[in-house]
């Protein structure tokens, strides 16, 4: 774990707005992670040269703007996975799109920087030895989230959706 | 107790998968009625709709028993050609930061046009409005359709009885492809009931802003905001856009009112305008579209409010929820916007220009006001409200999100302290993360442009 943050980090933290026309390119948003929050993030995440970090955050994490970017400019500075207490829909499913582990667990309070974190999703489970010594905890998440993370997303899903519709009227 | 009674947003869905829904329930596939873009994410939702979608709509043709001239993904040349699933229920509207901030800005928005132009999409110009405005005052937006956009505030549309909400990109990209979007949970629903009557200075701001002061940010999560009562019911329009605008904030799925008289005015309005939707408006709104919660629908949660009790509010930085009686605060101020998708609507001009005229701006302070469309802004200027803001030494811009986007149109600097009419006030929202953001009603904004500082508008109501 690289960085912990508490409740109802909003998208705007997350990547300012003044800079999301700016690019239509994903990677380009990693520079300005956090940029008016915590503008220290991608140079904490990229100094980790395993580049297996995870940010763990309290509740409501992705909260506000729909801005997709906020995604890309986490996932783009060696981020694997977001462990936070719960995430409003918008952010939720944006990651999911972008194949962006987001897990939801009951409580971070006893997670430690610097503690080492596996997420299986297979068994929805997060297994963490740390500071606090080996803790296990239940990921909340439902089965269909689940299979579309670890399936990469719905692309796959929606070009077959919509060969089929061209294919039935062609 | 099992109950056939629903809310309306288990109406919605159930009409719009074909078969009755509850809330909690998860649906594969949820076809969408409209989908609308603005200028921020409309440029690399198409790129990444070209690129996923190409092969798909080459490899349909190829497979197609049908001869080439017969197929329609064959476009000009005989080459394959990329289509968006409907594009008469598809809108763009550059509305963030138009007139063109910036170079890849003024790109971005000619990328819409072009690709507007190349399938039949309505693309609205620069300064028509703010999308949310824009769909609901064109008749775009209907009550009792699943719309999706790509803004947060696309909550916005729940007061005339739509399910709006807000989708990033990607499932933007989706959509604009199959007209659909997926693994949808339906939303249980939490209802505001809301009764008695305002104190002339208070509005539809001050109670949403009381709203989220007691639910605080994550309040509403996975669920859906619905307003009723009878102060609603006697809301017009305006106010009701300003309420389902601000649900977000307490991270609620959207907001929603039920389609009442008040809305079929609106409707009606709408169609007097726009003779041409005349006949599809009139018989969607006879087919039962304009749906409402029965009485015995179930909620998740409820909570009652007396209007009468609702003071002037003010959000102090850096959060929405971060709530204060504007009678209890005198913060000085520099800056003061009076405009955004939240409040700059015919009744929130008036009630500004009310207090405004005749007097002055207070010299340490810079006002902006800009109206939230076109329609507002032509109506403001015959109406000589425009002319009360510009004799009063505001500066008066074109329709679009200005300052609220923090890149646009009054960035705020380090230092700088600002109340506006918008609906977010994080750290850095408009600018420097060193500036001081506070919310209000117009009412309470145009009071204290005046004063040079937070001031309670209802000194300015005669008794």
């Amino acid at each position: 774990m690289i960085v912990k943050f508490g409740d109802d980090i909003n998208t705007d933290y997350i990547v300012p707005a003044y800079i999301l026309q700016e690019a239509w390119d994903k990677k380009f948003f990693a520079d300005y992670a956090f940029e008016r929050y915590s503008p220290d993030f991608p140079k904490t995440c990229r100094s980790n040269p395993n580049k297996d970090n995870v940010v763990v955050a309290g509740k409501n994490f992705g909260c506000g703007s729909s801005r997709e970017q906020a995604v890309y400019a986490i996932q783009y500075n060696d981020v694997n996975a977001v462990i936070a207490e719960s995430f409003p829909d918008i952010f939720f499913r944006n990651s999911i799109n972008n194949s962006f582990c987001v897990v939801k667990v009951e409580s971070v309070s006893d997670l430690v920087l610097g503690d080492r974190v596996e997420i299986d999703l297979q068994n929805l489970v997060v297994n963490i030895d740390g500071t606090r010594g080996r803790m296990q905890k239940q990921i909340t998440m439902n089965e269909e989230e689940r299979d579309l993370l670890v399936a990469g997303g719905r692309l796959g899903k929606v070009r077959e959706r919509l060969r089929e519709r061209l294919l039935a009227t062609n | 107790m099992v109950t056939n009674q629903q809310t309306i947003v288990e109406k919605i869905v159930s009409r719009a998968v074909g078969r009755q829904v509850r809330a909690g329930e998860h649906i594969d596939v949820l076809p969408i009625d409209k989908l609308y873009f603005n200028e921020v994410i409309a440029p690399p939702a198409i790129i990444n709709f070209q690129n996923d979608f190409q092969s798909v709509f080459a490899d349909a043709a190829s497979n197609s028993r049908k001869k080439p001239g017969e197929i329609s993904v064959w476009g000009e040349g005989g080459k394959t050609k990329l289509k968006v699933f409907d594009p008469s229920r598809v809108c763009f509207i550059p509305d963030h930061t138009v007139p063109s901030c910036s170079v890849k800005v003024a790109q971005g928005v000619n990328l819409m046009k072009q690709f507007a132009a190349d399938q039949g999409i309505k693309m609205f110009k620069e300064g028509d409005g703010i999308e949310h405005t824009v769909v609901t005052e064109e008749g775009f937006v209907r009550p009792g359709e699943v719309v999706v956009a790509t803004d947060s505030h696309t909550d916005t549309v729940g007061a005339i009885g739509a399910l709006g909400f807000g989708i990033g990109t990607t499932e933007a990209e989706y959509a604009l492809a199959t007209g659909e979007i997926y693994d949808f949970f339906v939303p249980e629903t939490y209802k505001f009931e809301i009764s008695g009557d305002f104190h002339p200075g208070v509005s539809a701001k001050d109670l949403i802003l009381t709203i989220l002061g007691t639910v605080k940010e994550g309040g509403c999560s996975k669920k859906v905001a619905e307003y009723s009562g009878d102060t609603i019911r006697k809301m017009g329009m305006d106010g009701r856009f300003t309420m389902c605008n601000m649900s977000v904030e307490m991270s609620a799925r959207t907001g929603i009112v039920n389609p009442d008289k008040v809305t079929s005015e609106f409707v009606r309005d709408t169609i007097e305008r726009h003779p041409e939707l005349s006949q599809e408006l009139s018989s969607r709104m006879e087919t039962g579209s304009m749906v409402r919660s029965d009485d015995g629908a179930s909620y998740a949660s409820d909570m009652d409010l007396d209007a009468g009790e609702i003071e002037p509010q003010v959000a102090l930085p850096h959060s929405p929820a971060n709530t204060k009686p504007a009678s209890e605060l005198s913060d000085e101020l520099n800056v003061v916007f009076i405009g955004s998708c939240t409040n700059a609507r015919h009744s929130d001009l008036v009630e500004a220009a009310r207090i405004i005229k005749g007097k002055k701006v207070n010299q340490n302070v810079n006002l902006l006001v800009i109206p939230t469309s076109r329609l507002v802004y032509n109506w403001a200027m015959d109406q000589g409200i425009l002319k009360i803001f510009a004799d009063a030494g505001a500066n008066i811009e074109s329709s679009n999100c200005g300052p609220c986007f923090g890149k646009h149109m009054g960035v705020l600097s380090p230092g700088d302290r600002c109340l506006s009419t918008s609906n977010r006030n994080y750290k850095g929202r408009m600018g420097s993360p060193e500036a001081n953001i506070y919310l209000s009603s117009p009412a309470t904004a145009a009071a204290s442009a005046i004063e040079g500082k937070i001031a309670d508008p209802r000194r300015y109501y005669a008794a």
